[in-house]
Parts: C-alpha cells; sequence; structure tokens
C-alpha cells in the first residue's frame, strides 16, 4: 500500500475535484474494504470485539496520517471517505454483476455459505445506489445520513458530528431513509 | 413527491414510531385526517420498517463482505473435474477453497475441497493426512463429517465430503451468540466426536470455531479431521518450531492461534488433551462471547496461552452455572496433566450438567463438598458387583412369571395388567434409566406370557411421572390389574416395593425386597423360591428361558442398553443419536448382545427419515445391526421387525419384508410395532383392508402408541378416507401435539383433501417442531401472498428449503402440472433408495402421473 502522506494528498486532490486522485484513490480504497471485509469475515483480530466504527477509524487512520494536518476537521475526512467508500462499493457491484450475467444464469454464493445465501440473499448495493439517489432528491439529509452511515461506517453520532445535526435527528431520519430504502427495494 | 408532502410523511411516520404499535393505527386515522393517500404512505413505510429493523444496519463492507473478498475461485461453476459437477462457490479459508458438488455417479451433493499446492507437494505429509482423515470419517461418527473420497484430478488434490447444510459456530458466533443451553449442547457434540476419534487414536489439532459446523437441525459436526497433519510445523519439539508458528502470516494457516494449547503453542508434541484444550476455548468463547486468550499480535495472544490465568466465564454473564464454569477452568489447565485427561470425561461432565431435572441442592452440596453424587455411587456399586444388577432384572423376571401364573390360578384368571412405570425415590435423576428399564424388562417379560395381556411401553409411559389413580388407570386402559414398583437406592442399599392392585382399586399383592448390592447374586434363588412357593406353579423349562431370556451376562451392556432404550423412545433426531452411541457402547462391551444391534438397527433407521445424514449409510448401518442380531439370535421380534423395515423401506423388497414382519409376529402376537410396521407394508401395497386390521390390532395392543394411531391416520389418507383419517389424526395429537409424523400425515391428508390453509398450518407446526423459522416463514409468507400456487412455487426452487423433503417436491411439482421435474426427482429418490417412494403405488397425489409411461416405468422399477 501506498504511504500514508500519499493518500492523504490524494484526497485532498479530490475533495479538491482533481478527477486523476480518483482513479489513483480507486484501488487503495478498494484494498483497503476488502482487507476490512476479510477482517470482518474472519474475525482473526485477536480482539474480535471491534466494533465496526473502531474499524473504519483504523481505516482512517491509515488513510490519513494525522500528524499531517491537512485536514480541516476529522468530520471532512469522513464525509469524503464515505462518499469514496460509495463509489468504490458501487463499482464493484457493477462490475459483480457483469460477471454474473457473463456467467449465465448461475448463481454465485457468497463466502460465508450456501444455506446463509439462500435465507438472506446479499444486498443489491447497486439498486440501493439508485434508490439513494432518489432518496437524496427528495430529501437530501436523509440521503447524507445513509451515506456517511452505511456506506461510510460512521455512528450515529459521528454522523451527527459531520452533519452539525443532533444526534436525535440523525436517529429519526436515519430511521425514515432505511424505511423508505427497504420498501424501495423490494 | 413534493418537499412539503414528504415532510409531512416523514413527521407523521417518525410520530408513529414513537407510539406503541397497538396505538399507531388510531393515530395515523388522527394524524392523516381524510388523507387516505398519506395514510397508506405512512403505513407502508412503518410496515417496511417492522419488516427488517437490521436493514443496512452494519456499514457497507460488512454486508457485502462475502462479494468483496471473494476472488475469482479456482473451479467454474457448472465445470466438471472428476464425477464432480461444481454447483456453487462455498467459501474459502486457509485450507483451500469449497464448493458445493454433484456427484454424478451417485447423484448425490457433496462438498468438495480443494487443497492448495503448498500443502500437498509433501507425499509423506500428504500420506498422513489421508491416512488420518479417513480413518475419522471410518468412524462413522454422527458428529464427525463422512469424507467420501480423496482424489486427485488435474493435478489437485480435492477432498469430497458430506454436504452439511448450515453455518460454522464462527459464522454463528457473529451473528447471535448461542445460548447457555446451546453452547452446551454444541460442546457436547463436540465432545462426543473427540471422545471417538480420540478412541481410535485420532487427535484433531485444529478445533476451532471454523471446523464447527451447526446443522439447522441441531446437530454439530466437526469438519478437517487431520488436516492439521498437513499444516504443523515439521519439527516438533524445537523453538524453531515455536517461531515459525508466530511468524506464519494471517489467514495462511496457523491463522487461529488463539485455540492453541500451550504444549502446541510451544511446539511440543500433542496428544488428545490439546482438543480439550481447543474446545475448552470455544466453550468459553461462546459462554462469555470472549476468548480466554487475547493480545495485540500473535506473540501476544500465544505469550497470554502460556501464562495468563483467563476471566471466568460466569465474570461475563451470571447466569453460567458454578459447575460449568468448573468444567471450563478444568479444559483450560495449561499443565496439561491436570487437565481433563479424557474427552470422555469432559462429556460425561457435560452431559451431567445436561439433566434438567438435577435437583440444585444436590447440585450445591456436591461443588461444596465435592462428594460425589449418589449417582455416581451407585455406578460405582454396580461397577463393583458386576452381575448383580443383570441378577436384580433376573429376579424381577422370575417375579413376573410367578405373577403371571399366580392370576391363572385365581378363580377369576386375570387376563389383562398394566405395568405403570417404576417410581425413581432414589432423589437422583441420573439413575431415571434404571426403574424404566426395569419396568420395560418386566413388561416385555410379561408380554411372552400366552393369555396374558399385558399393555406396552407407550401406553403406561405416559403415566410416567404423574400422581395416578390405579383404578382409573386400569378403567382407562381396560386391565384388570395394575402393578406398581418403587425403586429406592441408598448407597449399598437397593429397594424395591412391588404393589398389584385389581380394577376396584384393592391391592391384592404387595412385595418389599430389601437388599444390599452386594447381596444381591445370594438372594437371587431366595426371591425366586418365595414366589414359586407363592404361586405354586412350576413353568416348564421353554416357558422360563423364553420370559427371563438373558441377553448378556455384561452388567454395564445392559446398562448402557437401557439407557439406549431410554433415548430411542423419544423418537427424535437427536435423542436417536445418543440411543445410537448407547446401543454402539453396549455393543463394544458384549458384541453378542443381539439385543443391542436389533436396538442400533431400530435407531438407525428412522433417522435416515428425520434427519438429513445419507440415508443410504444409515439404511446400510442398520441392516447390518439387524442382520447381525439375527444371526446371533434368529427369534428376536425387534430384529425382525427392524429388519422387515429395511427390507422395504431401503430395499423396496416388499416379499421379503412381508416375510420377515410375519415371522416376527409369529415369534411374539402381542408385539405391537411389528403389527404397526406390517399395517405400514400393507398400506403401501394398497391392501388397504389389511392394513387397517394389521394396525386396529396394535392398536389393541397399545392403544395410545402415538406411532401406530399416526400409521392408521395414514392409512385411511392412503385409503382416501380423508375426514376418517383426519378424524383419527386429531385424536392422535390429543395424545401428544408435539409428534411431528401426526402433523406431517395431517398436512398430506388436508393436502390431498384441498383444504390447503389447513395442510398450509400443519406443515408449519413441523417446521417448529424442528425449529426451521426459515422454512416456516418462507412457507407462511408464500401462502400468504400467493396462496396455494404460490405456496408451492416458494416450495419447489432448484435448491429445496431446508426440510422440505424431495417426495414432498415432486408431489408439489404434480400439483404445479410440472410432470418432467415431478418424474425427475422421483427417479433421483429412486437411485438414492429414497423410503419415500414407497409410497408411490397409493398416493393420490401422484395420480396425474399415473398414464405416464415414465412414471410406470419407475412403479416397474420399485417393484409394485
Amino acid at each position: 500500500m501506498q504511504s500514508s502522506e500519499g493518500i492523504t494528498e490524494l484526497l485532498i486532490d479530490w475533495s479538491k475535484g482533481d478527477p486523476v486522485a480518483l482513479d489513483k484513490l480507486t484501488p487503495l480504497v478498494y484494498d483497503e474494504l476488502r482487507r476490512l471485509a476479510a477482517n470482518y469475515l474472519r474475525r482473526e483480530r485477536p480482539d474480535h470485539t471491534l466494533q465496526p466504527t473502531a474499524l473504519v477509524n483504523e481505516a482512517y487512520l491509515k488513510l490519513v496520517d494525522q500528524k499531517n494536518a491537512k485536514w480541516q476537521n476529522r468530520a471532512q475526512f469522513f464525509g469524503v471517505a464515505a462518499q469514496l467508500m460509495r463509489r468504490v462499493l458501487v463499482d464493484h457491484a457493477r462490475h459483480h454483476q457483469a460477471d454474473k450475467r457473463g456467467g449465465a444464469d448461475q448463481q454465485r454464493l457468497s463466502i460465508i455459505s450456501a444455506n446463509k445465501v439462500a435465507k438472506q440473499p446479499e444486498l443489491d448495493v447497486l439498486a440501493l445506489h439508485e434508490a439513494l439517489e432518489e432518496l437524496t432528491a427528495i430529501d437530501p439529509q436523509q440521503g447524507q445520513i445513509v451515506e456517511l452511515k452505511f456506506f461510510g461506517g460512521l455512528s450515529i453520532d459521528e454522523t451527527a458530528e459531520v452533519l452539525g445535526i443532533s444526534h436525535a435527528t440523525v436517529e429519526r431520519d436515519w430511521k425514515m431513509a432505511r424505511a423508505w430504502l427497504r420498501r424501495k427495494l423490494e | 413527491m413534493t418537499p412539503e408532502r414528504s415532510q409531512k410523511v416523514k413527521e407523521i411516520f417518525q410520530s408513529a414510531l414513537v407510539r406503541a404499535p397497538a396505538e399507531r393505527s388510531a393515530f395515523l386515522f388522527d394524524a392523516c385526517g381524510g388523507d387516505k393517500a398519506l395514510r397508506q404512505e405512512v403505513q407502508s413505510l412503518l410496515a417496511a420498517h417492522e419488516k427488517d429493523e437490521t436493514f443496512i444496519d452494519s456499514p457497507a463492507y460488512q454486508v457485502v463482505a462475502g462479494s468483496l473478498v471473494a476472488e475469482k475461485p479456482e473451479l467454474n461453476v457448472g465445470q466438471t473435474i472428476a464425477s464432480y459437477e461444481i454447483i456453487s462457490f462455498i467459501s474459502r479459508g486457509g485450507m483451500g477453497e469449497v464448493y458445493l458438488a454433484h456427484d454424478t455417479r451417485l447423484g448425490r451433493k457433496v462438498a468438495l475441497k480443494l487443497l492448495p499446492a503448498a500443502f500437498t507437494n509433501d507425499k509423506d505429509r500428504l500420506q498422513r493426512f489421508v491416512q488420518e482423515a479417513r480413518a475419522a470419517s471410518a468412524l462413522n461418527h454422527p458428529n464427525i463429517i463422512t469424507i467420501y473420497e480423496i482424489l486427485e484430478a488435474n493435478s489437485v488434490r480435492l477432498i469430497a465430503a458430506e454436504f452439511v447444510e448450515g453455518e460454522t459456530l464462527r459464522q454463528r458466533l457473529s451473528e447471535a451468540p448461542p445460548s447457555l443451553a446451546e453452547s452446551r449442547h454444541i460442546a457436547i457434540q463436540v465432545a462426543d466426536a473427540l471422545t471417538a476419534a480420540h478412541k481410535a487414536g485420532i487427535t484433531h489439532r485444529d478445533i476451532k470455531p471454523e471446523n464447527i459446523m451447526l446443522r439447522p437441525d441441531g446437530y454439530v459436526k466437526v469438519l478437517d479431521f487431520g488436516l492439521a497433519k498437513l499444516t504443523e510445523p515439521r519439527e516438533s519439539g524445537s523453538e524453531d518450531a515455536t517461531r515459525a508458528l508466530v511468524k506464519t502470516e494471517a489467514g495462511v494457516v496457523m491463522g487461529t492461534v488463539a485455540y492453541m494449547s500451550p504444549e502446541q503453542a510451544r511446539g511440543l508434541q500433542v496428544d488428545e488433551r490439546t482438543d480439550i484444550w481447543s474446545l475448552g476455548v470455544v466453550l468459553h468463547e461462546m459462554l462469555a462471547g470472549e476468548l480466554p486468550f487475547a493480545g495485540e499480535t500473535k506473540s501476544d495472544v500465544i505469550a497470554s496461552i502460556l501464562k495468563t490465568e483467563p476471566a471466568p466465564p460466569r465474570h461475563f454473564n451470571e447466569k453460567i452455572p458454578a459447575e460449568l464454569e468448573r468444567i471450563v477452568s478444568k479444559t483450560l489447565v495449561k499443565d496439561r496433566e491436570e487437565r481433563y485427561q479424557s474427552a470422555r470425561d469432559l462429556l460425561i461432565d457435560l452431559r451431567r450438567l445436561e439433566s434438567p431435572n438435577r435437583r440444585q441442592n444436590e447440585n450445591a452440596t456436591q461443588i461444596l463438598t465435592g462428594r460425589p453424587t449418589l449417582g455416581a455411587a451407585f455406578t460405582e456399586g454396580i461397577r463393583k458387583h458386576k452381575l448383580s444388577f443383570a441378577v436384580a432384572l433376573s429376579v424381577l423376571l422370575i417375579a413376573a412369571i410367578g405373577l403371571g401364573y399366580w392370576f391363572f390360578s385365581r378363580s377369576a384368571p386375570i387376563e389383562s395388567i398394566a405395568v405403570l412405570p417404576f417410581v425413581n425415590e432414589s432423589g437422583n435423576s441420573e439413575l431415571e434409566y434404571l426403574p424404566d428399564g426395569m419396568t420395560e424388562s418386566l413388561i416385555n417379560g410379561l408380554s411372552q406370557l400366552p393369555k396374558l395381556s399385558v399393555k406396552a411401553r407407550s401406553s403406561v409411559f405416559r403415566y410416567k411421572g404423574k400422581q395416578v389413580d390405579p383404578q382409573q388407570v386400569a378403567a382407562e386402559l381396560s386391565v384388570q390389574a395394575i402393578l406398581t414398583g418403587r425403586v429406592v437406592q441408598r448407597g449399598e442399599d437397593l429397594t424395591l416395593f412391588l404393589a398389584l392392585v385389581d380394577a376396584r382399586g384393592n391391592q391384592i399383592w404387595g412385595e418389599q425386597y430389601n437388599r444390599k448390592l452386594t447381596d444381591l447374586l445370594s438372594l437371587q434363588s431366595q426371591i425366586a423360591r418365595d414366589v414359586s412357593n407363592k404361586l405354586r406353579v412350576t413353568l416348564s423349562g421353554a416357558d422360563k428361558n423364553k420370559v427371563a431370556k438373558d441377553y448378556t451376562a455384561n452388567t454395564e451392556a445392559y446398562q448402557l442398553y437401557l439407557r439406549g432404550r431410554f433415548h430411542q423412545s423419544k423418537d427424535m433426531p437427536q435423542e436417536l443419536r445418543k440411543a445410537v452411541e448407547y446401543f454402539q457402547q453396549a455393543i463394544a462391551l458384549d458384541p453378542n448382545f443381539a439385543l443391542a444391534y436389533a436396538g442400533l438397527a431400530y435407531a438407525y433407521a428412522p433417522l435416515s427419515d428425520l434427519s438429513s445424514l445419507q440415508p443410504r449409510e444409515l439404511m446400510l448401518k442398520a441392516k447390518e445391526a439387524a442382520l447381525h442380531a439375527l444371526s446371533l439370535d434368529d427369534q428376536l421380534v425387534e430384529a425382525h421387525t427392524a429388519l422387515g423395515y429395511i427390507l422395504f423401506e431401503y430395499d423396496y423388497d416388499f416379499a421379503r419384508a412381508e416375510r420377515e414382519f410375519k415371522r416376527a409376529i409369529e415369534l411374539n402376537p402381542n408385539d405391537s410395532d411389528a403389527h404397526r410396521a406390517y399395517g405400514e407394508l400393507l398400506t403401501y401395497l394398497g391392501r388397504r383392508e389389511d392394513s387397517l386390521a394389521e394396525l386396529r390390532r396394535a392398536l389393541e395392543i397399545d392403544p395410545l402408541a402415538l406411532r401406530a394411531n399416526c400409521e392408521y391416520g395414514r392409512s385411511l389418507s392412503f385409503a382416501r378416507r380423508y375426514d376418517e383419517a383426519i378424524t383419527q389424526l386429531k385424536r392422535t395429537l390429543e395424545l401428544d401435539n408435539s409428534y411431528w409424523l401426526t402433523h406431517y400425515n395431517l398436512a398430506i391428508t388436508y393436502n390431498m383433501k384441498g383444504d390447503y390453509a389447513e395442510s398450509v398450518t400443519e406443515r408449519l407446526k413441523i417446521q417448529d417442531l424442528f425449529s426451521k423459522p426459515q422454512t416456516a416463514a418462507l412457507m407462511r409468507e408464500s401462502f400468504a401472498k400467493g396462496g396455494w400456487q404460490g405456496f408451492l412455487r416458494a416450495m419447489t426452487p432448484k435448491q429445496l428449503p431446508p426440510n422440505v423433503p424431495l417426495y414432498i417436491a415432486a408431489t408439489f411439482h404434480v400439483e404445479l402440472g410440472e410432470k418432467d421435474k415431478a418424474l425427475a426427482i422421483l427417479n433421483q429418490m429412486y437411485q438414492d433408495h429414497n423410503y419415500d417412494l414407497v409410497m408411490l403405488k397409493v398416493d393420490p397425489r401422484l395420480d396425474p402421473l399415473r398414464d405416464d409411461p415414465r412414471f410406470q416405468e419407475l412403479m416397474r422399477r420399485v417393484g409394485f
């Protein structure tokens, strides 16, 4: 993996609208997400009670050299990181779907187990992404909350911090957004 | 939708959520005024909210972790390797990739594991692994995964193993940690597997949650026996080995140092006590929700394993019994000499905990003082006085003969009797099998007497543990007399009280036997003399032999057999499995114990229809056991009956099955099971009247026998007398509404009758009994949404939902008009010797197929 300083620069560049930075960032974030996912699945960490947010915070530490305080604040970083994670995951899902189409109708089972997939099909990230865009058009704040909390892996408190709104508001809007998306995806 | 509108929806939705669900509807009416569309909008959002509160609650990378991590697997779906066709990719772990595959030769699903080349280059190691994996599989233990084949194809090494539906304990731990009872249940089954493996000299070396599969029906399967042989460091006992371990990268092999025993971490030679340790770590993790030994890095974890005393599980959960905590700590003693020395000891301790009737205070006393329980003392006593137990039973039997003849000597002879379950007054539920076993032996003995009708086990055991009025029982069971008994055992003293009461409630005979365990041998003749003097009858030698037959001279084997019977009588997979184990142990002690073989055959056979274990293998084992029993004793009614079952359900050899049943009935015309089994065969042969007559006979002998009542109902269904069948089956439910087979028969009867809602209701009850909430939910929803057609569709996807038998799926395809699919399934079932095919001839649901030449061909092949 590239040095964290490099990533920090890239993130800053991207947040300023540099499209080349994105191309460079994507594989890095993708790798990081895969590592997190693998950790999550294997739970190989000696301390496997780590909370998801802690893992994302860990990603944060990895991605950003804190001493290099070019970020205005944590909130800004989380906002950009969540956006990026969403992009990467959506790209991944798109890719995946293309694979599936190529492989005729054979269902690819997840790593978890055949049985588990049968009872709970893996979330259709593309569909969620599209629904989220629709939701954002109706209620931008709800859209942001979902992006931060779901794609960015933030807690309610962190989401509140990033958006500068109260915990209670995030919680209420989150419930609403989730119900809305759930219904949309049916 | 306008922003204003959406704001309004949001406000009402959020206000509704604050209210109790029951009040929401009224609130919505109020809040939305006359705006019906608004109300519906909020309502549908509320419904979506209620439906799944976990939706996207975890971060995205977790929700899609599976596909995120999955790389392109080695093998492609649809590809064939050796005789295996890849159906899907299942998982990837340190030890390679696992696929779900279809064995094209045997037509079954298998789990196909691809071993990474890195582990298979060393031929010696590979050889050791192959040997050990095969040896473990050959144990045929229900908690050890069966390996079908280890092969090399396209220059890769493959293991084809039993496909286990379910999840690993690791997945389970990350979703919903198991409850106390489940944790114990899981640990017991793993300990059971280890006991068998260790006995055969096989150490697992890598027990961890990833290697423990949990099936939805509660079975636990231990995976990857022998696999550690491929991966452990070459040089044992050196410092290098330890360092090599620590250095090994995560995810390669030794990703699981946390479960390693101290001796393993040190790189020392390991033995079975290492498995005990690792199981202890797993148990601790299940109970406490945390690993006992943790650290930032692998070296830290190892240091903790070697040095730290773990926090006791009760620290995390106060509900954990002290005794269980003691067990955990005894598995995690760093010095292996101080640890449990055998998995069997651990198993026994875990099992002892399991007994729910165990008295609290007794438990406490034991822990405080460390004194052995009465049970232990008794078992010890029995061990000291081998034979005396068997003798005690013979005494009972002889007393029974005496009683029998005494009845006949009276002016108005007693021709029917019920022996109520002897009451265990020893204050130790561990000993429950003892009075139960005595009762049962007495019933069996008495039932051999000519001209005496003795109520069968299932009819009398419903009174077990209840305060009963003998007069009332006599009326209920229509018998002329009731025999009751109480067994008290204190240390070396065994007391048996017997009482015989007539139908009017008068005691006609009573006797108290006080014996020292040590004196039992010498007392035998005295009691026999007393009884025969009293009755002034002498038995012919033949009768005496028949009634008081000694099936074994080995007391322990007999005890184990009784324990097996105790579990077998419960007729659920878990119990049958235990029964199998006890019968096997009994046989190990006395290889000529015919009755135990018959028990084994009996316990195996229904397992094949109760669980998704490989029916073919179970049936073969059952058959082998039945034949062996008969080779030891060709007069054994139970063995003839069991063999008959296997012949018609597995071999489709109806003629020979009929001969076996007839022989069983000839040997004991009062055997309810034999009549019932014969009745079942006749049902499937379409000999309706004969079938109903046999089943009625079974019920005359044993009016409360669940299975016979059930089969009578089924026979009526197949005779297309649906309403009578339903009445009969409902009556059966009154005896016991938790017997799955009754619900099953009701479900198919309603189905045949076209009463679909009722059929679905019964099916849901079965799913509940077998704890399959997913299947139940699928059934409920599909029926609610799409009616019967929707239900049929939902139940017949390519991959059947758990707990939906193939045969049922075939009948559903018929109803959907999909004859080809139905026939494909039925033909596959024929390949698998599936027992359900015996219904082919008489099942009304298959009527639409009867003109089809392919169906006729199948009928012919099955032998109809």
